[in-house]
């Protein structure tokens, strides 16, 4: 048995990784990039912040609303954080190690995340009455991200 | 013996084909549970738009709720001496200018002019200091509750109305215009107050550089034709989230963030009055906090 398991995981090492982790590396990159524009404004008080900030679409009142800090940390930097740790997690080494653990972090990174995008939602949508277009963007990304993420922990066959 | 081997291989097979069977499964069930994982979450982002492309969002801010409590009142008027020392003027933002103009009275006393509107957030985050001033030189009756604009900056900023107020003083009159409520009709926001022609006047008048900053902006403040001020002296995101009971009594707290952004515009305005009412009542106006706001005074085009 454990001779099997040993030519699986070497099988495993030699082959291509696919298409998702290489998907996830990009998007992570892409979220990293958003996340650190949204940083830098959250600093620069956001006078550069390209959005529209009347109507609907109003980068400057979400980004400027209570929700836009959970104790007392702006959102934004906790992106930055997240797509930073997703992005070192997606890098192939960590999708072929044998340990457990970069898989077991990145589900429960997007888990986290997903469930954080649904309460940043919640609140653009029903508190601040606004939408960012570019905390949208990261959004977005964020739910490729835990697709991504559970649909190949899904494809890895359990350990025997 | 050769029937043998044929019967452990074919057993080998049937087992094989078993496993393999059960690992296809296997594999089935868990892309499921993972494409059954994606499609919830999408399914919640979906129902939380629908939600709220159907209305179920949040109200617009409604008007005032009603003459403020007695807590509120007594938080107001009973901020200690220690409070108004510890917190000073550090950290104030702006102060109200200097200016050369008649002065401004009514019944014979030096007069304190407000222009603001319920839904503007500057003008929720400037009555706090501009009350607490105030209920120094004397009191407030009717004083309401309500909160700026749920569609602005700074949504829903938790403050006082001067709508309905009445001032008494035996030291200065008060006059508080609160032009539109924070209710949205047709794109624009109900009327309210409308001030009479002489505040119209001093408003159009004073409320322009170079006594102020830029031009027309509410609240608009002058203090007996001697400083005016326009905007708001402190970021009204320090209030966001609380109710006015809560902002009420965190200015006793001079470690409050509230305290720390109200107390020194408050000690400034409070010196400005001071020179309206020749530094009466003493007590107020000779406290150490009010003796070093006077030296802000006049600086900066608020």
């Amino acid at each position: 048995m454990s001779v099997s398991h040993t030519a699986q995981r070497s099988e495993k090492s030699s082959a291509g990784l696919g298409w998702i982790p290489w998907a996830t590396l990009v998007v992570s990159i892409a979220g990293l990039a958003v996340a650190a524009y949204l940083t830098y404004e959250h600093f620069t008080a956001g006078s550069t912040l390209a959005c529209p900030d009347t109507g609907v679409v109003n980068c400057a009142k979400v980004t400027s609303s209570q929700y836009s800090k959970v104790l007392g940390i702006p959102v934004a930097l906790l992106g930055l954080g997240f797509f930073a740790g997703m992005t070192v997690l997606s890098l192939p080494p960590f999708w072929r190690t044998s340990s457990p653990w970069p898989a077991r972090l990145r589900l429960a990174a997007v888990l986290v995340g997903v469930v954080f995008i649904c309460y940043l939602i919640w609140a653009e949508l029903f508190q601040i009455d606004a939408i960012c277009l570019w905390c949208t963007v990261v959004h977005g990304l964020t739910l490729v991200l835990f697709a991504l993420v559970v649909i190949r922990q899904a494809l890895i066959p359990p350990a025997s | 013996m050769a029937r043998r081997v044929e019967q452990k291989a074919a057993a080998r097979e049937r087992i094989a084909a078993q496993l393999a069977a059960q690992q296809r499964a296997e594999r089935r069930r868990r892309l499921l549970l993972a494409l059954g994982a994606v499609v919830v979450v999408i399914v919640v982002v979906a129902g939380l738009v629908t939600i709220r492309l159907v209305g179920g969002g949040k109200k617009t801010a409604t008007g005032p709720s009603g003459a403020a409590d007695t807590q509120i009142m007594t938080a107001l008027t009973s901020i200690p001496e220690s409070t108004f020392s510890a917190v000073g003027v550090e950290g104030v933002q702006a102060t109200p200018s200097a200016i050369t103009a008649p002065a401004l009275t009514a019944n014979g006393k030096p007069k304190v002019l407000y222009i603001g509107a319920e839904f503007c957030p500057y003008c929720a985050a400037e009555r706090w200091p501009v009350t607490v001033a105030l209920s120094r030189f004397g009191t407030f009756s009717n004083l309401g509750t309500t909160h700026s604009s749920g569609s602005d900056v700074f949504p829903n900023t938790p403050t006082l109305s001067f709508h309905g107020a009445t001032y008494s003083s035996q030291y200065l009159a008060f006059t508080g215009v609160e032009t539109t409520t924070n209710e949205q009709v047709g794109g624009q926001y109900k009327p309210l107050d409308t001030p009479t022609a002489e505040d119209q006047k001093t408003f159009d008048t004073y409320n322009q550089p170079p006594y102020v900053k830029s031009g027309g902006s509410i609240p608009f403040i002058d203090l007996g034709g001697k400083f005016v001020s326009s905007g708001a002296t402190y970021s009204p995101e320090v209030l966001a989230g609380k109710t006015q009971a809560q902002v009420a009594d965190a200015l006793k707290d001079p470690s409050s963030p509230i305290a720390k952004a109200v107390i020194p515009s408050a000690n400034v305005y409070t010196a400005a009055i001071c020179k309206l009412t020749n530094n009466q009542p003493t007590a107020v106006c000779s406290s150490d906090a009010v003796t070093a706001a006077a030296a802000k005074l006049g600086g900066g085009k608020g």
